[in-house]
């Protein structure tokens, strides 16, 4: 039996049985413990800490979709298609940063103006 | 004339073939709601008086429109439905004007495999809840794993589907384990307590 489709096969079987294993991501949370005693100046400093990771984040997830639609485009081709499906990033991992960052500032700017900050 | 091998090789192609094509194939479809409604709950303590008949669902962000062509998602319009379902059998639901207590969802995304025989689907949502005043009164963000098996749908694109779903139910569940568990006496002053 020819080498190169048994490899194939076997890669193939292999990214089956893994279930091609999503990269984890673990989001930041809305609500932390230590927010009641941020100062504004943290507040403030946080909030654009965070605006700045949000954006090379949502930047990141634009390659990765933009990557996907080629592995997708690319799954037309005999044998090499599946490999190049196999490895398509469905995880989401920077949408979801990226989004958990907005939200995470949403309730920092909520503490900010409870603290009296903005006057 | 063929040898054995060659008869062999062909055979194995076209086995391979048609497991490839059935884990696979399949067109996609959005999760539906009804799958994602929790019914049945393993916590059977009781929610804080306030809540009940209090609440409703305000907004769903963050939900995504299925391509048949490519995987299952789920989209706004769904969640929102098991969502409310869910809390109408949990008596949360307010009456059409009385919501005192406002839901917000922010479905920040689902982490899916591309493929496997086992499936486990990733959702991470942030559930914003407002009291009477405006403040909010619990921000929960859930991180829910659901895995689906070979044995529950042999067509790659179904199982996703079902992972999909169970990951929603399981967390909805999350969700009202929280609210069970919140403190609403720690958010005196407009703070809240972090989970």
């Amino acid at each position: 039996m020819p080498a190169f489709p048994v490899r194939a096969s076997g890669l193939v079987l292999a990214a089956l049985l893994n279930g091609c294993a999503t990269r984890q991501v673990t989001p930041v949370r809305m609500v932390q413990l230590n927010d009641a005693n941020l100062t504004c100046t943290e507040l403030r400093q946080q909030i654009a800490d965070n605006r700045a990771k949000a954006e090379v984040f949502l930047k990141k997830d634009k390659m990765v979709e933009q990557g996907n639609t080629a592995r997708n485009i690319g799954s037309v081709i005999p044998m090499l298609g599946v490999l190049l499906v196999a490895s398509t990033d469905l995880s989401n991992s920077e949408q979801i940063q990226a989004r958990a960052l907005i939200d995470r500032d949403q309730q920092l700017a909520f503490l900010e103006k409870g603290k009296g900050c903005l006057e | 004339m063929k040898n054995d091998f060659d008869v062999a090789a062909t055979g194995a192609r076209f086995l391979a073939a048609a497991v490839l094509l059935g884990v696979l194939a399949g067109c996609a479809s959005s999760a539906r709601p009804e799958a994602m409604v929790l019914r049945a709950e393993a916590d059977t303590r009781p929610f804080p008086q306030t809540l009940l008949h209090s609440m409703c669902v305000r907004t769903v962000t963050g939900g995504e429109e299925t391509n048949p062509l490519w995987v299952s998602k789920v989209d706004n319009g769904g969640f929102r439905s098991a969502l409310t379902s869910s809390m109408d059998s949990a008596q949360l639901t307010a009456p059409a004007d009385g919501c005192s207590y406002p839901v917000d969802v922010n479905l920040l995304g689902l982490s899916q495999p591309i493929m496997g025989f086992d499936m486990t689907v990733t959702s991470h949502v942030n559930y914003k809840v407002y009291d009477r005043a405006g403040q909010p009164y619990l921000l929960e963000t859930v991180d829910a794993p659901f895995t689906a098996k070979m044995s529950d749908a042999f067509v790659a694109a179904e199982r996703l589907r079902l992972a999909n779903e169970g990951s929603i139910r399981t967390s909805i569940e999350k969700f009202f384990v929280a609210l069970r568990d919140h403190n609403a006496a720690a958010n005196a002053g407009g703070s809240v307590a972090a989970k």
